[in-house]
């Protein structure tokens, strides 16, 4: 389970998320909308302990992000907007340290790995760098190590983005089954229609602040009936465009 | 499309734009913290002018040959620095012309490829240049007092300084153009790239043993003509340091004519050099970056084998239980160890290292030292030198360690484990060698020169002790200040981080020998023949001393560090 409680981060006089409360209870899938800086990167950090916040405070599975991170961390898996990883090992390898890392014990990596790169169809290239790899393998190469350390909560920063079609089927099935399994999952997304797919619950953010938050029909009765994508728009204000349009 | 020339502009405008948002946008603590550091270097350079000041009035006060031992030290000074670029550009360009961030957007945009080539070269002129720079101006503002010359002196250092660095970097800049084009194979570029050092290293060693400095003492030669048509001949007449120096010391005699010649000289050949570097890139440039985008390297199977890391972990365990290292310390271990070897780069610094490591020891072999105590009193003396040579290796080696994590840190921040395992991590990965290093340079000293049994053992415990001090310190220090966004390793070595690094790791070995002068005077006190030269107390005392030096050198960065990293958010 994923609580967040009053969470607040400020970057000197900015302030990037205010008071966020909400809560992702075991097997479900919460979808985190918002225009562009609006928050939703820097409350994942928030969640993964890659920053620390100004007030309140995170619980993954009762375990405070910072007070406690690495017990938190140990049931946390992350899959990040951008997918860096260390450029001179290779797919296999970069599992291999995933596994290490999460205390994976090594008859099961040497059993799960080659079983998660066939399904996303990176064995072919498991032996090369991961320097040589496109940004959508790369993604799939963090997907894969997620799923490898079975997290009780997981947090995906945009991870969809880079993936052809059939992957991306692919990691949304990944997802629901996990989720099926009692995994706690935060998802942040530009793309509605993925969000109005496999989210169970949704919450909308906009400078910081949580401006609407429930279940997709909830949203739907509250936007009388509209389109997901109507209801963003009306509460993020990006209806205006139109308006900048002209100037096209 | 836009001239090649408007372009450049364009592109050197976006520097100095980002550069201008950089300082406009630091807070009242980071204008404290950046004068504090420039008061610090400021500091810094003043005290080696001093040094210098010494030397060059000693040498200049020689009667007769004064002032051509000055401008031969001058000379060796810059030809050293010209070297010193060359090697750097060698290195940095690599990054900048392949795979610096920005390249993906510069190549795409409607810009001529010539003026992307020429905003990545002088990009490389600057990361080349600039520390290296910053150590010769204390040379010359000394040089200016002790000839007792003006300000001007120095405007004129600079005018022929800037076509020398062009001429310097150009050579390094061609040499990897070439390079990329010639081997688009990752792996045969790599052990090309790894031989080329090979080849540098032998030059290196080479030209030491055939023992120049023979040459700069009386006594060593026959005939004081000889000497003296030493003393006059240019020290490496084809090298454009030498035009440099000849055109300091025309300035320095009012010949103005010839400084003159030395100034057209030097512009016409950085043109020319720039100008070839243009034609070559014209042909190689786009080629050689589209070649070292693609991969190449040859497919394995997928083997998922126990580390030898893990299994020297888990003897360890069976050992010492929780004494012994995490499995994450040993995973952590294995990914350094793996993305450290297939670093070419790193090769390429180990066999320079090596080389320096011979040439220290055949300088060490060849010093003309008498007796058996001066011999023993050098030994001493030779831990400042080792450990300035450690302090180097740390701030190539393990001050950049944390922040050589990049982009990647994530993977580590999010894993469960704390920031002080990754650092012991670090530490252990960088210990062993440089404790390697510390050994070859003190022992085999020792050993050359036969220490006797008290300084060979003082020493020896002495640099071991200070290899850890200053592992500790540099895995510290690079907590303190991580820059995760650098392209190449010397923007993390040339950082406000390294400087400090630095100059606390020299102070922690002046300290060092300090607190050990008063021992090491008893001890020679005692084998001059002084009776009772030994007091106890005074011993306990710098005993303590340094205990205490090396324990406050290591572990105050180390918790600093520790803190800092762990509240890191970002550069």
């Amino acid at each position: 389970m994923i609580e967040v409680v009053g969470l607040s981060k400020r970057f000197g006089t900015h302030a990037a998320v205010s008071e966020l409360s909400l809560r992702v209870e075991p097997g479900t899938i919460y979808g985190f909308l918002g225009p562009n800086g609006a928050g939703k990167t820097t409350t994942v950090k928030l969640l993964t302990g890659l920053l620390r916040p100004s007030a309140g405070r995170a619980l993954v599975c009762g375990f405070d992000v910072v007070a406690s991170a690495v017990e938190a961390k140990s049931r946390l898996g992350l899959v990040p907007d951008e997918p860096f990883v260390y450029p001179k090992l290779t797919g296999a390898e970069f599992l291999r340290l995933t596994g290490d890392l999460y205390g994976i014990p090594l008859a099961t990596q040497r059993r799960r790995i080659p079983e998660l790169l066939e399904m996303f169809e990176l064995s072919h290239f498991a032996g090369e760098l991961l320097e040589t790899y496109s940004h959508g393998m790369r993604q799939k190469v963090v997907l894969a190590s997620v799923i490898l350390h079975e997290p009780k909560a997981l947090l995906l920063d945009e991870p969809l983005v880079g993936l052809d079609p059939k992957s991306a089927r692919m990691a949304k099935e990944i997802f629901r089954t996990m989720a099926a399994r009692g995994c706690a999952i935060f998802m942040c997304t530009h793309v509605l229609e993925i969000a109005e797919r496999i989210c169970d619950r949704i919450g909308i953010i906009l400078g910081g602040r949580l401006i609407a938050e429930g279940t997709l029909d909830e949203l739907r009765r509250r936007g009388k009936g509209a389109a997901l994508e109507d209801i963003f728009l009306e509460l993020t204000g990006g209806v205006e465009y139109a308006e900048l349009l002209k100037n096209l | 499309m836009p001239s090649s020339l408007r372009t450049f502009s364009l592109l050197q405008g976006r520097r100095l734009r980002s550069a201008r948002n950089a300082v406009l946008a630091q807070t009242p603590w980071e204008w404290a913290r950046n004068a504090a550091f420039i008061a610090m270097g400021l500091w810094m350079m003043e005290g080696m002018r001093w040094g210098f000041h010494r030397l060059l009035a000693y040498l200049d006060g020689v009667e007769l040959i004064g002032g051509l031992l000055t401008w031969k030290l001058v000379a060796m000074a810059l030809l050293t620095t010209f070297s010193m670029v060359v090697i750097s550009s060698l290195v940095i360009s690599l990054t900048t012309f392949f795979y610096a961030s920005d390249l993906r957007w510069l190549v795409r945009v409607p810009a001529p490829s010539a003026a992307v080539f020429a905003d990545k070269a002088a990009e490389t002129v600057f990361y080349s240049s600039w520390m290296i720079v910053l150590a010769v101006l204390p040379l010359m503002a000394a040089l200016m007092q002790v000839k007792g010359l003006g300000a001007a002196f120095l405007g004129a250092f600079a005018a022929l300084l800037l076509p020398a660095l062009v001429l310097a970097t150009a050579g390094g800049m061609a040499f990897t153009l070439c390079l990329m084009a010639a081997f688009p194979s990752p792996r045969t570029r790599d052990v090309v790239w790894v031989l080329s050092s090979l080849g540098a290293a032998s030059v290196y060693v080479f030209a030491r043993a055939v023992e120049p400095e023979r040459l700069i003492r009386p006594d060593a030669l026959m005939r004081v003509a000889e000497y003296l048509s030493f003393l006059q001949a240019p020290t490496a007449p084809w090298a454009p340091s030498w035009w440099l120096t000849e055109g300091l010391s025309a300035w320095a005699g009012g010949r103005h004519a010839l400084f003159w010649t030395r100034l057209a000289e030097l512009y016409a050949a950085a043109g020319a050099a720039s100008a070839a570097l243009l034609a070559l890139a014209s042909r190689l440039y786009l080629q050689s970056y589209a070649g070292a985008q693609e991969g190449g390297r040859a497919r394995r199977p997928i083997d998922i084998p126990e580390t030898p890391e893990m299994r020297v972990r888990s003897r360890l365990a069976a050992l010492f239980g929780s004494w012994a290292p995490s499995a994450a310390t040993a995973a952590l271990y294995w990914k350094e160890r793996k993305t450290f070897v297939r670093d070419v780069k790193h090769w390429s610094q180990i066999v320079l290292i090596g080389a320096l490591i011979m040439v220290y020891l055949l300088s060490i072999d060849r010093l003309p030292l008498d007796t058996p105590e001066l011999k023993s009193l050098v030994c001493f003396l030779n831990i400042g030198v080792a450990g300035f040579v450690l302090a180097s290796l740390g701030l190539r080696f393990t001050f950049p360690a944390v922040s050589l994590e990049g982009k990647s840190f994530w993977v580590v921040r999010s894993a469960p484990l704390g920031v002080a395992q990754l650092m012991r991590q670090k530490l252990l990965f960088s210990l062993p060698p440089t404790l390697a290093v510390a050994t070859a340079l003190v022992f085999v000293s020792n050993r050359l020169l036969g220490a006797d049994r008290f300084v060979g053992t003082l020493t020896l415990v002495t640099i071991w002790m200070t290899a850890c001090t200053l592992t500790a310190m540099g895995i510290g220090f690079g907590a303190m200040f991580p820059r995760f966004n650098v392209e190449n390793i010397h923007q993390v070595e040339s950082s406000a981080g390294g400087f400090v690094y630095m100059a606390c790791s020299l102070a922690a070995v002046g300290f060092t020998l300090a607190a050990e002068a008063w021992p090491v005077k008893m001890h020679f006190d005692e084998r001059l023949g002084r009776a009772g030269a030994w007091d106890w107390r005074a011993a306990c005392v710098s005993a303590v001393l340094l205990l205490a030096v090396n324990a406050a050198a290591a572990g105050v960065p180390w918790v600093l560090g520790r803190r800092r990293l762990e509240a890191y958010e970002g550069d």
